[in-house]
Formats: C-alpha cells, structure tokens, sequence
C-alpha cells in the first residue's frame, strides 16, 4: 500500500485571537468596531432595537415592509438616484430581520466606507414614505410572501410557532409576517413604525482596517439627527411545555417529500445552560456527524440532511428540528427521529460524541470568523445580548470545558420528547393514516 | 485598492505523479483551507450514466481504506474544521477549512481518498448514497415550484449529445441503474493525481505544504491516459428553443437564456458585466425598466447571470417573474425588448461604473476568506493551467467597454438564438 495508514496527529495549537473590539460613544449613539488589519472590504451595519417583537400583534412584517420602502426615495433624492448612488459604491442596503433586532448594512471597499455610511443613514432616518410608495411595496411584499409561501417551509413553519406560543402573541406568529398580515398594514402603521423605533441612535456596528477608517466621522453620520434612549424590554417568557405529543398535519397535495418541523418551547439565550444545552443539541441534531443526520440520512436514507438544534433569543427560545423526508417514509422517519430526541434526552452523550462536539464548535469560532460580514455578526451578538468584548475567548473556554455530565444533565432537563409538537407538511391523503397508526400522537 | 486582483503570494509546484500544489500563505488568523479540484464532472458522463460524478461526489465522505466509514465527518468536525464538496458540468470540488494545527489531518485524508477510495466502497454505502442523492434531487429541484427550470434550460441550450445536455443532478432512472462496479471504474479513471490540483491557503507556507504534499499524496500513482470529456466547443445555433410549462406555481415566470462565451474568455468578461447591468440591483435594467418602470415584474425575482462554465459557450440566464394581473406574454416581451436593447441602446458611463463597482465589491467579498481564494486558484490552476491568471480576472473585468457590451449582445444575444422558458400557473377552479 502506498499511502500513509497512521493518521497524523495535529500540530502545535496556535490560539485564535477575535479582533480588537473598540467602543465609542459618537453622537448619542454607539459604536462598536473590529480592527481587520489589510482587509480591503469593510462592512457597517446599523442595529436598531426594532426587531420582529417591537411590531405590535396583528402588525406582522411591518419592518420587513418598512425595510423596502427605506429604499423607495429619501429627502435628498428620489428612488433611483438613490439606487445608482449606493450602487456605485459596490453596495446594496442588506437588510438584516429577527425577533431581536433590525439590522442594516452596507458592504464596500474600504475606501467607500464613509459614502456608504451616509447613504444608509439617510435611507434610514430621512426616508420620503410617500403613501404611495409605501401601498405599493406593501402590495409587493404581500405577493414576494405568497410566491415564498407556494415552497414547502413557510406554513409548516407557521403552524409550529403557533402551537408552541400561542397565536394570539407576536412571537406565536410568523417573524416576517404572513402574506395577509402584510397586506393588511396601512401606511400610518409604517411611519408610526418608523418614527417610534427607526430615529432612535442605535448601534454602529464596523468591521474592517480602522486604520483606513474614521469611526468619528462614520458614527456622526449615523446619528445625526437622532433622537430618544434605548427602550426597556420584558422579563424572560416562560411557556410550559404541553402534556403529550400532538401531529399537526398541512396538507400539501402532490408533494414528494414531508417537510418536518418538530419543536418543543426552550429557555432563552441568557439562561445559565446556554452552553451544555448548545452542545446537546449539536449531537443531537447540530452537525452533520450528529445522532439525527447519521440515522436519518446515512443509514436510513430517508432524506438529504436533518437538523436540530436549540434556537434562543431574548426573551424565549425553543427546540426544533426541521428535516424534508421522502413522502413514503415519513411515518418511519418521524418515529426515528422522536426515539433519537428520547434517547437523548433520557441516557444523555458520550464522550466520544461531546468530543467532537465540542471540538468543532470551538474551532468553527477561528474557521467561520473570517470574513468581515461575519466579524460584524460577531459584533452584533455582543450588543444584542449585552455580552463582554472578550465573550468569544471566554465562548471557547466554556465549550471546551463542558463535560458529560453537564451536557448530559442540560440534555435531560431541556429536551421534552413527550411535549413534541410534529407537523408535517406532504400530501395528507397519502400519509394520514400512516400518521395515525404511528402511535406518535394525536393528529390535531 | 490594489492593482492586481490578488495581492497574496502564489507558489506552485508539481509532483513527480503529476499532482498540481498552490499554496498561498496568509497568517492573518490561524485558518488553513485545503481545497482539491478534480477535473471530472457531469461533462464527462455518457448517456445513461448522467447524475453519476455527484453520486460519487457522495461517496468520497463514505470512508477509504485507512478512515472507517463515518469518519472522515468525525475526523474533521473533530478538529474544528468545515468541509463540504459540491460537483457541477465541469469538475467537482472537494475542500475543508480547518484550525492551521490540523493541516496535516486534512492531507491524509484527501489522499486516503484519492489514493484509496475504492476498496472501502460497499454495495450498502453506493444503496445507501443513492437514496440520499434521490432525496436530494426531489427536495432542491421537485418539490419547489420552478425548481426544475435549470433542468429544462439546458437540454433547449445544448443539444443531445453536448456535455452540458443534461444537468449535474441525474436522473432518477439513471440514478437507479447505477451499479458498483461503474463506480469502482469511476474512481480508477478520474481520481487520480494528474487530474487534480490541490490548493492550500492561509496558516501555512509552501515548503511546509509541499513536504507534506509530498509525504501523503506522492506515492500515488498517476494514470497514464485520462480519458477526456465530448468537446463541447462549438454548439450549433440559430435555432431559437421556446418551450412552456403549465405547473404548480404561483405566478407566471419566463427564463431567457443564451448561449455566449466560455468562462475565462474575453468575451465571458463582457458578459459577465452585461449581466450585471442588466440584472443586478435596483439599478439594473430590468430593474428600472420591469419592476419599476412599467412594473410588470415582482421586484425582488428579476435577474441575470452568466453560469461559470468553461468547457463550451457559457449560459447567461435572465429570469422575471410577473406581478398579480401582467400576462406571461406582456411579461415576456417586455424581458425580451430590455435584453435586445443591450446590442442597440449603448450603456451609459454611469451604468457601466455602478456594474464594476459591484462586481468589486463580489470579487473582494469573495477573496476575504481563505477558502474562497482555494477554490479560485485550484479553478484557475485546473482550468487555465495557471493560478496566477486569477490575478488578470478583477483588472480585465474593469476594463470592459460600453463598445464591447454591445458589439458581445450583437452577436450571442440575437432573437434567433434565443431559448425561452415559460411557467404559467394550473387554473384553478
């Protein structure tokens, strides 16, 4: 044999250091920078506290309306000057949405930084909302939402939100809206909108060589002309897990494939176990080597890719599992994949599972945090979530010092097996009965 | 901003089994990218094998003769790296980005598996692999509406017979038919070291790279004959392809599509910032013509591009979607007259900027990690024979002319040419 058969061991560490982090306070507002030495792309992203939990129930996707109709002309020029404006700079306005916050950058050479800056600025805070406008993009948006709609996904996605927190709350209901919701906004809701959350200062998020790039001058740029302090925001939501699994079926006629989602209600992102629980999650179902996407995928082939994971955000979190299975196999894959969430939940991880877990999520924080778009994401976590500038040093620590029994006693106390909800999204008159017969749960 | 598209060292060096090796160092974070280009892809499959080069794709994460089944995922999850592979019409790509420490991992991987791939490979694994390619077939294309469309573009683009006919993913009869030994075959005439190019980019230098190329891969033999794909190069035109899909869609949407130049080429530059005028932005033509102007389109879904492939006259792909109450037809006329005016109403300067402008602000965005310039070296290395052309690429892009645009949408843009393809949604009662 002419290759080498003794795998290699790795050679000596070298520490990966997250960049710089400088704070300013600019102009009412904050500034929060990585220094990316001879990086020639930089990226500035504004975070507004006008996340999808701001917009009031019933009000659904009015920032993502709000977003289009930023670019729809400003006080200084109209749509398209404005677009040939940013565009010569090499830049769109990326829109960024959560339940958390609003996010808006550009992404330029370095030296185009500080035009770029100033165009976002005043597409955020002098934006012309001319009634109009704001009908017709709203009008738009409601059919981009309905053409998004006609893919497997979306409903499914609905009815599981709905069923874990309770429709009659925003966070019960879909994160950018349902194509009725947005077209049932008026133009009053976006500028109210717009006035209440979009004039605040907010935070400048930059990533790039500070050397090359005047923090002063971007920040001046960003607030100027803002007004009011930031907004408290409520306690935690605690949401009980329900007795007993329940099916919840969305009938998807001629489908080839069931789309899976499979959740249950999770703590929310500051919550001490946020470390072990990310870990159980990830061999559960968070990697590509993980219980779920070995099973499902490469022994039973019943499927491209299966993924389960904790999602947290301020105020609540939860357990999900989303997967798109081959119609004739969805009652087996399902009962899989609930024995696996058990099998979890009940005698824990090994060693040689949490090992691998942990070592790709600590070196995913060197692989993946390259990129200035991805600094900047970085960033925005730490002023999201009010987390220290050495929070990723300190990220790496704790992954690599979670043990088995941490992880295993996280896996107990947050997986809820028996509080699934499952639904499914297929051609119901094929795989109802199945359904049924499977012993998973009601089908409601 | 720099001169040269690529102000990165680039050294190059070649086994004595025929293996390329590019390693361009940059110690800015403790990363490494190991990326290998083999040139095989769907281009090289006959009739009746298509879908067979990603398939296999597959089976390189499936084990070799020195890494059990289900480890090579674990090996390098393990170390804290990312991996993915992904094959198309020309080649396929296999690349992980790994904490620098486990450079030498990466390695004996990628030779375990190009040196010895085919004595681990089971009946079970290809079953197994196939299954999961089936499901991968029905969920990215089958399952969403519109999502066989680049499944019809191309046998109206090339005719039966060219290598880019049929697309990458296969089809299910074939899929099915596939048997073990086509594999093992597979495996012996493509995967070899004369055929590949590994790149190496970011923690590490070259002489440490090219010892260790040596340690792992340069016991590997080379084979002495690689049969080439069909050449594609001239594809017969003038014969304009309409074809219309009545399905399962929300709204009417009309592709058009030609046929221009190969990628690398001067004539692909053009086209590559033809299509940025025409599609990208809210600036774009089809923008302000489309969705704004006479606002036929949905303004999110219009676009062109030009689709990177080199081994024949690459597609450029224009795509419109139509708002609630505008015709497939009116919808596509009016994509048909924004597309012919590239050859008669000459972009301005304006027009022309703001397309360099953002296709520098993609070729940056591109380059700002170490595995995306892996992958543009080992493209450039296995396509031009030398990585450092990636340099020309940014420069030769800003040098396009209003003149060449329209002189390039005289000649591959014509009418006569043209393949359209229209969905138009089931009636409903």
């Amino acid at each position: 044999m002419t290759l080498i058969v003794d795998r290699p061991g790795p050679g000596p560490a070298r520490p990966y250091r997250f960049p710089q982090v400088v704070r300013r306070t600019v102009a009412g507002g904050q500034v929060v920078a990585a220094h990316l030495p001879g990086q020639n792309l930089a990226v500035a992203l504004l975070l507004l506290d006008a996340g999808a939990e701001r917009e009031p129930t019933g009000k659904e996707g009015l920032g993502a309306v709000l977003a289009k109709a930023l670019e729809e002309g400003t006080a200084q020029r109209d749509a398209t000057a404005y677009a040939l404006a940013i565009e010569a700079l090499g830049t769109d306005l990326v829109i960024g949405l959560d339940w958390d916050s609003f996010q808006v950058s550009v992404q330029v050479p370095v030296d185009r930084l500080a035009a770029a800056v100033e165009l976002l600025a005043e597409a955020v805070r002098t934006p012309k909302l001319d009634p109009d406008d704001v009908r017709r993009v709203r009008d738009d948006e409601a059919t981009a939402l309905r053409m998004d709609w006609a893919n497997p996904g979306p409903r499914a996605d609905a009815a599981l939100r709905a069923d874990l927190f309770g429709a009659d709350n925003r966070w019960g209901r879909p994160m950018y809206g349902d194509p009725e919701s947005v077209a049932a906004l008026d133009v009053e809701d976006v500028t109210v909108f717009h006035s209440e959350w979009f004039i605040r200062p907010g935070t400048l998020v930059v990533a790039g060589d500070l050397e090359r790039v005047d923090l002063d001058a971007l920040g001046a740029a960003a607030f100027a002309g803002t007004g009011g302090g930031p907004v408290g925001r409520g306690a935690p939501i605690a949401v009980t897990p329900r007795d007993g699994r329940r099916i919840i079926l969305v009938d998807r006629p001629g489908s080839v494939q069931s789309t899976l989602r499979l959740g249950h209600p999770a703590p929310h992102r500051a919550h001490p176990d946020h470390v072990p629980m990310t870990l159980a999650g990830t061999v559960l179902g968070g990697a590509f080597t993980s219980r779920l996407n070995h099973l499902i995928r490469e022994v039973r082939g019943y499927t491209y890719g299966i993924r389960g994971e904790f999602g947290t955000s301020r105020r609540f979190g939860r357990f999900a599992v989303s997967s798109g299975v081959q119609t004739a196999v969805t009652a087996p894959a399902l009962v899989e994949a609930v024995g696996e969430i058990s099998r979890t939940q009940e005698t824990g991880v090994t060693e040689d599972e949490l090992a691998v877990a942990r070592s790709w999520r600590a070196g995913q924080l060197s692989v993946e945090l390259q990129s200035p778009r991805a600094i900047a994401a970085a960033l925005t976590t730490l002023v999201v979530h009010d987390l220290p500038d050495d929070y990723h040093a300190r990220l790496r620590e704790s992954l690599l010092a979670a043990d088995v029994a941490q992880v295993s006693a996280a896996a107990a106390e947050h997986l809820h097996p028996g509080s699934l909800t499952l639904v499914v999204e297929g051609d119901a008159a094929l795989i109802r009965d199945e359904l049924a017969a499977a012993g998973l749960g009601e089908i409601v | 901003m720099p001169d040269s598209g690529y102000p990165w060292p680039i050294e190059t060096t070649r086994l004595d089994n025929g293996l390329r090796v590019v390693v361009s160092e940059d110690r800015t974070a403790p990363a490494v990218a190991v990326n290998l280009w083999y040139d095989v892809g769907s281009r090289h499959e006959p009739q009746g094998q298509t879908g067979f080069a990603h398939l296999f794709e597959h089976l390189m994460f499936e084990g070799s003769v020195n890494v059990a089944k289900t480890e090579h995922m674990k090996l390098v999850q393990g170390a804290g790296g990312s991996l993915n592979a992904t094959t198309n019409p020309d080649r396929t790509n296999y690349f992980e980005t790994m904490p620098a420490e486990h450079l030498e991992l990466a390695l004996w991987l990628e030779a375990d598996r190009m040196g010895g791939l085919v004595p681990a490979l089971t009946q079970e694994t290809l079953d197994n692999q196939r299954d999961v390619v089936k499901n991968e077939r029905r969920q990215r294309y089958e399952n969403v509406p519109y999502g066989d469309a680049w499944l019809r573009l191309l046998p109206l683009l090339y005719p039966p017979g060219h290598p880019y006919h049929h697309a990458t993913i296969g089809s299910m009869e074939d899929l099915n038919a596939a048997d073990l030994a086509t594999f093992q075959a597979f495996h012996a005439t493509y995967y070899a070291p004369n055929n590949a190019v590994l790149t190496v980019v970011g923690d590490a230098s070259a002489t440490e790279v090219f010892a260790l190329a040596d340690k792992y891969f340069g016991a590997i033999p080379a084979r002495p004959e690689i049969p080439p794909a069909p050449d594609g190069s001239v594809v017969p035109g003038g014969r304009p392809a309409v074809e219309t899909v009545t399905a399962d869609v929300p709204a009417p949407r009309v592709f058009v599509a030609h046929r221009t130049h190969p990628f690398g080429s001067a004539g692909y530059h053009v086209v590559t910032v033809l299509a940025t005028v025409l599609g990208s932005g809210r600036g774009s033509r089809l923008y302000q013509r489309l969705a704004d102007g006479e606002r036929l389109a949905q303004p999110d879904l219009v676009g062109a591009y030009g689709v990177d492939l080199a081994h024949a006259p690459a597609p450029l792909i224009v795509t419109a979607t139509a708002r609630p109450g505008v015709s497939a037809e009116r919808l596509s006329a009016g994509l048909s007259d924004v597309v012919d005016e590239l050859a008669t109403v000459p972009v301005t300067a304006a027009e022309l900027d703001r397309a360099k402008a953002l296709l520098s602000t993609a070729w940056w965005r591109q380059l700002s990690t170490v595995d995306g310039r892996a992958d543009l070296l080992g493209r450039y290395a296995t396509q031009f024979g030398d990585p450092a052309r990636l340099a020309d690429q940014l420069p030769a892009l800003l040098a396009v002319t209003s003149e060449q645009i329209a002189e390039v949408a005289a000649e591959v843009l014509t009418a006569a040419d043209r393949v359209t393809l229209t969905y138009l949604p089931e009636e409903t009662s």
